[in-house]
This record gives C-alpha cells, sequence and structure tokens, in this order.
C-alpha cells in the first residue's frame, strides 16, 4: 500500500514536471502570463509530490516497513532511528529520490526569486531545470523505483553497509548533492543564454551566487570526505584516489576554473565560449561521475548498482553534452569576441594559465579513473591506476597552481607594470625564502616538499600583506579601530577578499598535504599486556582488551595508554566492529588529534583470549591543517557571496 | 627501555634479521602495490591481514637482496599486473603517462597563441582608429613592424 502510493506520487510529480517545462517554454513564447504562471504553479506542485514521495519512503523506513525491497536493503528493526532516515540516501534508488528532491527544490527556489524581478532567461532556464528533474524522475518511476516491493516479506532487514553507519553519513552526502545539484542552475542559465541567443554576462550575473553556493556545497562535501575517510574508514588516509572520489573531484576543478575564468568575462567580455563549455562541463561531469559510479562499471566502496541505470545515465549525458555542443556551433558566429590585451602578462594571461592548469588536472583524473576500462577493452589486462600515478602527475600542476595563486591576484587587468608586480611579491618571495632557508636548516632537504612549503607560505604572505595593506590605508585615512577596517575593507570587495580568503584557506591545506604524506611514521606491533612501543614520541602500551554487545554489532577494544615525551597522557581505545553476516571485522580508529601532529591507532588484529593485539600506529604531522584549510576555505566563500548593504560605504 | 625494544622488534618483526632494511622502505614498495582484498587501498595502507603478510613478504625479499623491482616483479607475476597500483610505462600503457602532459604543452600553446593575438590586436587598434589609414595592407605592415619592435614585454 505503501509503495503504491510512493511510486503512483513518483508518477504523478513526472507528469506535472513534464507539463511544467513545457508550459514554461511556451509561456514565454506566447507572451502568455497566465500560461507562465502555471508553469510555475506547476513546480510547486512537482516539489509537494516529491516531498510527499521522500516522506512515504521516510515513513517506511523508520516504521521498518519491509514489503519495501529498498527498506530491507538499508535498515534492520534493530537501526537506530538516525540511521533508518539516513537509509534514505544509503544506496541507489534512495539517493536519486534524495537528488530529485533538492533538484525540485533548487528549483522551487530560483522560480521564486525570480518571482520579483522576472527576466527573459529566466523561464527558458526553469524549462531546461525541468527536463533534467525529468530525468530524475523518468530513471525513479521506470527503472530505480525505490518503493519497489517484495514477496515474501523478510522478518528482518539486511541493514545499512557498517561502513555507512556512523554519523558522518548524516552530513557527507547531503553535501556534495546540494553542490552536483546546484551546479545545475548556471548550467540552466547557459542554455538559456545559447537558445534565446541573448549572450551578453546575463546569465553569469544572474547565476554568479548559485554558482559559488554549489562550488561551496562541493567543497565542503570532498574535505568532509575526506575527514570522514580519514576518521572512520580505519586506514590512516583520507584520499585514496577512488573513482567516487575523483567523481567528486572533477566537476569541482572545472567548477573552480569556471569561478576563476567568468571574472574575465565581466571584466573584459570575453572567453564567451570558453565559459559556456566550461559549465557545460562542469554538469556533464556531475552525470558522468553519477553514471562511472553507481552503473557498476567500476567497482569500488561507494558504487553499489548495476543494471540498466547506467544506459540510461550515458543517454542524459550524450543529450547534455550533444545538445550543449549543437547550441554552441549554432551560436558561434554571434559568441565571437576579439580579445585585446596590452600585454603578455596580465591579469588575463594568468587567469588563461589557470583554466589550463585545472583543466589539465581534471583531464588527468580523468584519464587515470577511465584507463583501467580502456585497457581491458584495448589490451584485455587488468591494471589499476591509483595513488602513486595520480601523486606524481598531479603534484607538479598542484604546485604550478600554487605559484599562479600567489601571483596572478595581484597582476592589475591588461597589463601588468613590474613595478606594482613587484611591490606585491618581492616581501613574500623574501618571506618564503627565508622560510625555505629555515626549513633546510631543519632538515628538509627534498626538492618536492622544500616547494610545497615554500610555495604555500609565498602565498599565504602576499595574501597577508595585501590585507595588512589595504587595513592600514583604511586606519590612516579613515581612523578605524582594526576589526573595523578589515571589516570594511572585506566590505568593499567582499568578491576579491573572501577569494583571498579562499587562498589562505588553499594554503593550509596544502602544508596539511604536504606535511602529512611526507613525513607520516608508520609503525606495527603486536604486543601481549604491559607491553609497549615506541613511535615518534609517543610511547604505547597495551593495557588490555574489553568487548561489548552494540545494537547492530559486536564491538572489541583495546586500550592503549600513549605517554608522550615521557610525559603522562591519554587512553587511546581503537576497536573492531562485527556485524552478521560480514567475514571481516570494521576499524573503529580512535586518535590524539593535534595541530602539530596526529597519533592515529587503529587495532588490527587480537588474540580472542586477550592475551595478544596487533596495533598499527600513525603519526601523521600537520593533518589537522587539512580541516582548518577547510573551515577557512568555506568561511572565505561564504564571505564572498553574504549580501552586503552598500550604503555603509562612503 | 634497550631489552624492550628488541623484544619489540622481535615481535613485530618475526620474519628474518629484524631491523636490517628499514620500516619505510618495506612500506615504499607496499604504496606502489594494490591490497588484493580492499576496496582500492595500497598493501602500505591497508590494515587487512592479507597486507599484513604481504607488507612481511616485501620485507622477506628485501632482506634477501632483492631490489624494489624484483620484489614488485614477484607480485605481478604471482597477481597479474593488476597488482600495481600505477601501470608500467610500456607499450599501451605510455598513453596514460605522456597524455597529462601532452596536453598541458598543448594547452600551454594554445594559451600563448591566444594572449598573443590579443596583444597584437590592442596594439594595432590605435592605427585602425586613424581614417588616414585605411590601407589594410599597410595597416598590416604597420603591426608587424610594431610587433618587431615592442614584441617583449614591455618595462
Amino acid at each position: 500500500m505503501t509503495g503504491a502510493l510512493g511510486h503512483f506520487t513518483l508518477i504523478l510529480a513526472l507528469l506535472v514536471t513534464l507539463y511544467g517545462g513545457v508550459a514554461f517554454v511556451l509561456g514565454v513564447r506566447r507572451r502568455s502570463p497566465p500560461l507562465l504562471a502555471s508553469a510555475e504553479r506547476s513546480v510547486l506542485v512537482s516539489f509537494a509530490l516529491v516531498t510527499l514521495a521522500l516522506l512515504v519512503m521516510e515513513y517506511a523506513l523508520i516504521t521498518s516497513d519491509f514489503s519495501i525491497r529498498y527498506v530491507a536493503n538499508v535498515s534492520t528493526k534493530a537501526s537506530p532511528v538516525r540511521y533508518k532516515i539516513a537509509g534514505l540516501w544509503g544506496n541507489l534508488e534512495g539517493s536519486i529520490l534524495l537528488w530529485e528532491w533538492l533538484q525540485i527544490l533548487f528549483i522551487g527556489v530560483a522560480v521564486f526569486r525570480f518571482r520579483r524581478r522576472p527576466h527573459p532567461l529566466a523561464p527558458y532556464a526553469f524549462a531546461v531545470l525541468m527536463g533534467i528533474s525529468a530525468f530524475f524522475l523518468l530513471l525513479l518511476a521506470a527503472l530505480t523505483n525505490p518503493f519497489q516491493q517484495h514477496f515474501p516479506v523478510p522478518p528482518d532487514g539486511r541493514g545499512l553497509n557498517p561502513l555507512l553507519e556512523v554519523t558522518d553519513m548524516l552530513v557527507h552526502p547531503l553535501l556534495l548533492y546540494h553542490g552536483y545539484v546546484g551546479f545545475s542552475v548556471p548550467f540552466a542559465f547557459a542554455i538559456a543564454a545559447l537558445l534565446t541567443g541573448r549572450l551578453e554576462n546575463e546569465w553569469l550575473t544572474l547565476t554568479r551566487r548559485w554558482t559559488v553556493v554549489a562550488w561551496l556545497f562541493l567543497t565542503a562535501g570532498i574535505i568532509y570526505g575526506g575527514w570522514w575517510s580519514y576518521r572512520t574508514l580505519g586506514w590512516g588516509g583520507y584520499w585514496a584516489w577512488d573513482p567516487v572520489e575523483n567523481a567528486s573531484f572533477m566537476p569541482w576543478l572545472t567548477g573552480t576554473a569556471f569561478l576563476h575564468s567568468v571574472m574575465i568575462q565581466e571584466k573584459r567580455g570575453m572567453l564567451k565560449v570558453w565559459n559556456l563549455v566550461l559549465i557545460t562541463l562542469t554538469f556533464a561531469l556531475v552525470i558522468f561521475g553519477t553514471f562511472l559510479t553507481r552503473s557498476g562499471i567500476l567497482s569500488s566502496v561507494h558504487a553499489f548498482a548495476e543494471g540498466p541505470v547506467g544506459i540510461f545515465f550515458l543517454a542524459f549525458l550524450a543529450t547534455v553534452v550533444l545538445g550543449s555542443l549543437g547550441l554552441l556551433l549554432w551560436r558561434a558566429e554571434r559568441l565571437k569576441v576579439p580579445g585585446e590585451l596590452d600585454s603578455l602578462v596580465s591579469r588575463e594571461s594568468a587567469f588563461l594559465l589557470n583554466n589550463l592548469l585545472l583543466v589539465a588536472f581534471c583531464f588527468t583524473v580523468f584519464l587515470g579513473t577511465i584507463y583501467p576500462l580502456l585497457a581491458e577493452a584495448v589490451r584485455g589486462v587488468k591494471v589499476s591506476v591509483g595513488a602513486p600515478f595520480f601523486n606524481y602527475v598531479n603534484v607538479p600542476i598542484g604546485l604550478a597552481l600554487l605559484f599562479l595563486m600567489g601571483v596572478g591576484p595581484f597582476i592589475p587587468w591588461r597589463r601588468a607594470s613590474w613595478a606594482s608586480l613587484r611591490q606585491s611579491v618581492l616581501w613574500p618571495a623574501a618571506v618564503a625564502a627565508v622560510a625555505t632557508a629555515l626549513l633546510m636548516a631543519l632538515g628538509v632537504r627534498d626538492f618536492f616538499p622544500l616547494l610545497g612549503f615554500a610555495l604555500p607560505i609565498f602565498v599565504a604572505a602576499t595574501v597577508l600583506l595585501e590585507f595588512g595593506r589595504g587595513i592600514r590605508a583604511r586606519r590612516r585615512l579613515q581612523g578605524e579601530r582594526w576589526f573595523a577596517a578589515f571589516r570594511g575593507l572585506l566590505n568593499r570587495n567582499r568578491r576579491r577578499y573572501g577569494g583571498l580568503i579562499v587562498h589562505l584557506g588553499v594554503v593550509l591545506l596544502t602544508i596539511g598535504i604536504v606535511g602529512s604524506s611526507t613525513y607520516k611514521v608508520e609503525r606495527e606491533a603486536a604486543l601481549a599486556p604491559g607491553e609497549s612501543f615506541q613511535v615518534g614520541r609517543y610511547r604505547v602500551r597495551f593495557d588490555g582488551l574489553e568487548g561489548a554487545e552494540a545494537a547492530t554489532h559486536f564491538r572489541v577494544w583495546g586500550a592503549f595508554t600513549v605517554t608522550t615525551d615521557g610525559k603522562p597522557g591519554v587512553v587511546l581505545k581503537p576497536a573492531q566492529r562485527f556485524y552478521q553476516g560480514f567475514d571481516s571485522p570494521f576499524a573503529t580508529v580512535d586518535a590524539r588529534y593535534g595541530f602539530r601532529e596526529d597519533l592515529y591507532l587503529i587495532l588490527a588484529a587480537f588474540a580472542r583470549d586477550g592475551s595478544q593485539a596487533t596495533v598499527k600506529a600513525l603519526v601523521n604531522p600537520l593533518i589537522s591543517w587539512i580541516w582548518l584549510g577547510g573551515v577557512v576555505i568555506l568561511a572565505g566563500a561564504l564571505i564572498a557571496v553574504w549580501p552586503v548593504r552598500r550604503e555603509a560605504e562612503p | 627501555m634497550r631489552r624492550g625494544l628488541v623484544v619489540l622488534l622481535l615481535l613485530a618483526f618475526p620474519l628474518g634479521a629484524a631491523g636490517a632494511i628499514p620500516e619505510e622502505e618495506v612500506l615504499d614498495v607496499a604504496a606502489q602495490l594494490r591490497c588484493p582484498v580492499c576496496q582500492n587501498l595500497s598493501v602500505a595502507d591497508s590494515p587487512s591481514e592479507m597486507a599484513k603478510e604481504m607488507r612481511g613478504l616485501i620485507r622477506e625479499r628485501l632482506e634477501r637482496g632483492e631490489t624494489r623491482e624484483e620484489v614488485m616483479a614477484y607480485f605481478v607475476g604471482k597477481y597479474g599486473e593488476w597488482i600495481l597500483l600505477s601501470p608500467r610505462a610500456t607499450g599501451f600503457n605510455l598513453l596514460i603517462w605522456i597524455l597529462p602532459f601532452a596536453a598541458i604543452l598543448a594547452g600551454l600553446v594554445g594559451v600563448i597563441l591566444v594572449v598573443r593575438r590579443w596583444s597584437a590586436r590592442a596594439r594595432a587598434l590605435p592605427a585602425a582608429a586613424t581614417p588616414a589609414s585605411p590601407d589594410p595592407a599597410y595597416l598590416e605592415r604597420v603591426r608587424r613592424e610594431l610587433e618587431g619592435s615592442e614584441g617583449g614585454l614591455r618595462p
């Protein structure tokens, strides 16, 4: 009964959405306000219907209605309520339902925002968005019906994958989906611009905030994913170049390129085609990533589906790519803008290089991700492409990007004068040189770590110098206090200074990556109770094993007393979780987090009688800087999009 | 304290002469190999029993005097090319090693061409604005001359 209701709601939503898409186009072409109003209402109706379907699903999940196959797949009677709720995005069908709900929610918000200030592009963009929404609804109604019933009804469900039964599960996928869905809005306005021939900067400025917000969510999702991986997947790392991670990273790279290159179009009116290509690429990569990871074509932690879904996604992807390409060719003549530049070195060239590197980065990730498929098809041999390849190729690209990050924002538009460039770069370069000398004195000798620390320090110095100068000028001219001067500076150009704060976050993140990947110390030991071993500054003593029954699993943990430099310290309790139906246990790590370094313990094995435990200890220097950097990045992005009243400014 | 360390080393590395090969070197090789029972983790990172055994095997072979390449070749022989986390740069695999750099180079050439064209146009514009010289051939010559004299970076 519940199942039929849910499925029927989805079919109804599909019909309403299709009607809405057509009504938007007809309404604007026939200049019929009633038809447009009806189209807007259809968005509302569709949103209500999808919300209803979502609630029906949650009701089934919370009440453990195992007659619905999906519910039986992702929850058990004993699951805590929060994981029953999170079961909605614990598997393919539910994830798509959630995605579609966010999609129609975003459309609703967009319609609401444009109601007050109607714009000729908006109805076309809404039609495109309704088309995207219809794709997901068709997928749900026809292929991945989350309300599929099955007989006989099992007495209990299978439950979530134990890897997903962690609090982060409640956050990380939501952030990513917001990012994915968010990029559909600028994409839709780009298509609307091509359709209508209104090819000026409107589509960019109308969706600028949407783009930054989508980028913000995607960034938060990716970094949160790393944090999740680090704390709960139990291998001591935060990024494995797993296809699923790559799938979220590729649109991030092109999206980041887009955020930068739109500035050239806004300031100078150039690169129109390129910006349209970039946003299309970003949206296409979102769909491609989903296809890659959800079609079962590559196997990885998260890929849990097989079947006709892949072909369906591929067809949609082809429509997006070929459709956009066709429109671009059709409008090619009108998109030609003669570019102009007074000197080879200018902000524009810095942005072009930035775009080149980001897109090349994306291309490398793409190539590495699909290469196993390619090799299997061409050579008939299974190969792997993992961290060593990605690091080898991408580290130089990343360093080059950092260099640009230090120089680019301080090169004037059109033409660089060496005097002005010197003014903003000389001191930071000196700071970086001193820092490099210090690092060498401290024993850092290898080329890449040295460069990996020196470049972020250089970038940080340029940014801080810029802020320092601005604040000092305001204090002198307007007699403001420090904080007021800082705020005034931000308000004068939120986008620029917010962006610079984002760069500062990237600096912290880079230092964390370089530090933790270069100077990681790893030791493993089998200990009897009372025995201890040394790792870095720490002495780790095994005290004993304990075990207890939890709601969904049995948990065994070891108590380890850690003394730091001889000072008595904390007790860490890394554990293993045993689930019914899974042969191998899942690790719950425990760690002592700190700014200087983390001590991270993994319980690798133990003797059942408690006479021995094998523990793996990792010392990860500076790894917290990654998360700190993430927070700073988000703060910077928020500053950049935060609406500000202008009246405070003289 | 020192005895404790010896006991520890013996416990940690029961195979072969403990301490002859630093742990870092074992992990360096292990980082190049894929853990066969995990999802996309290296033998160095994986907490699994299987990976632990493989690390022991790597240590054993290194201590026997085998080079890293020989150790990796042993695993390739046992599991196939799939065990390597970065494909060997031979034959068809060269594609994945060369293409990224080729793409960057091509892109760089593209960027330089675009920037040169843009800056050339900017310099030509003032000339084009003068009504006294409408002859395109003449304009072209002026542009070339300007480019010749001011081709480099301005001070």
